[in-house]
């Protein structure tokens, strides 16, 4: 017997809710855009073909339900100049300990950084997604994938460096 | 093999490597590289814990009922009550699992104290604190007034417990810092290695004071809740 939607989505909650409050940096927005996304998602489930994954079907529908929003349309101008890709770092880099104690400097960080860097980091580090899933969650390329957590987590870096 | 480039760091941590034997070799003999790679393990986790947010149960129930209550109304008394035997199940086995000892709670009362930073919201009234648990916390708790009385809220942040949150809250009275943990789970009582400590429940929530002050200071504070 296959799954019914609500046996595939309802453990993913707590993780698109987290991501819904950092895409919108609000809680009472994040709420609003789970609702919506959980609707949206099973007026759709009869599209989502079983083997693919569901995980990422999941956050992709949280997220372009996010973009076509009001919050998601700001967030998401001005945004060009950002995306002009680095050259990748050649080498070792230096070695940057962070002190893990300092929470709110963190997360000051990770509010700091532009969305498409944002996401990647968010979906690598707190929901643990392979590269490839976040690929299909974000629909971009696995190099892409790379480049920006490199990117994200040197900028976080630097943030952090700025208030030691 | 010559040293190990960003990319490759990145990837290694990330788990992104089929192959990472040549990598793993190098790193057993160069501790400019295994450094580097530990540094991103532990951005990794940090992102991983500064990021974690938790939705309330009550957005839970509401996403649950809008979900499955559209569609078949049958089906959801049966998935409430399956729900209500899975989370009866999970609460149990959690009681079970998480913070076994009061000595943990001790040293954790301890480790937050010598932190560099003890407190991820610092406060000067219960107005700055409450707020800040919402989403960050699966359920929400009084933070009592304070003003008139000898203790003063210094500020909140949430610790993680065997996997589950819990509510953290430093108070202050005079030189002494108090800690007040709130947590879904039952919170262990007993002897905490020269700390005081009052534990009670309210609500469905376990509170314990924890500090270094007369045992009728924490009852004191305990009356307030």
């Amino acid at each position: 017997m296959s799954m019914s939607f609500e046996d595939l989505a309802m453990p993913l909650f707590p993780s698109l809710y987290g991501y819904a409050r950092w895409l919108t940096g609000e809680a009472h927005e994040a709420e609003d855009l789970v609702q919506e996304t959980y609707l949206k998602a099973l007026r759709g489930f009869g599209s989502f073909r079983e083997g693919t994954n569901f995980r990422a079907w999941m956050f992709r529908i949280l997220r372009n339900t996010f973009l076509t929003s009001r919050s998601g349309l700001r967030s998401m101008a001005s945004l060009d100049e950002e995306l002009v890709e680095e050259i990748a770092d050649i080498g070792t880099p230096e070695t940057h300990f962070v002190n893990r104690a300092n929470g709110e400097a963190l997360r000051r960080a990770i509010e700091g950084l532009p969305l498409p860097f944002r996401e990647v980091l968010l979906l690598s580090d707190v929901e643990s997604m392979s590269y490839k899933e976040i690929s299909e969650a974000l629909s971009i390329p696995v190099g892409t994938v790379t480049s920006r957590l490199m990117r994200a987590r040197r900028r976080v870096r630097t943030a952090l460096e700025g208030v030691r | 093999m010559s040293h190990l480039n960003g990319e490759e760091i990145q990837r290694y941590a990330d788990g992104e490597l089929d192959d990472a034997a040549a990598i793993e070799q190098h790193l057993r003999d160069c501790a400019a590289c295994a450094n580097a790679v530990v540094a991103e393990m532990q951005l990794k986790r940090a992102v991983r814990d500064a990021a974690r947010f938790m939705p309330s149960d009550v957005l839970r129930a509401r996403v649950r009922r809008r979900v499955v209550g559209g569609e078949r109304p049958w089906a959801w008394m049966a998935a409430a009550a399956a729900a209500a035997l899975i989370v009866g199940g999970l609460v149990a086995a959690a009681a079970v699992g998480t913070l076994t000892s009061a000595r943990e709670l001790a040293d954790l009362h301890a480790t937050i104290l010598a932190s560099a930073n003890p407190v991820d919201v610092l406060s000067t009234g219960r107005h700055t604190v409450k707020p800040w648990f919402e989403g960050r916390l699966p359920f929400s708790f009084n933070v009592p007034e304070l003003a008139g009385t000898p203790f003063r809220i210094i500020g909140g942040r949430v610790v993680w417990a065997h996997g589950q949150p819990v509510g953290y809250v430093m108070i202050g009275k005079g030189g002494h810092k108090l800690s007040l943990f709130v947590a879904r789970v039952p919170l262990p009582a007993g002897g905490m290695r020269g700390f005081e400590n009052v534990t009670w429940r309210k609500d469905g929530l376990s509170y314990v004071l924890v500090g270094d002050v007369p045992r009728s200071d924490l009852e004191q504070l305990r009356a307030r809740f």
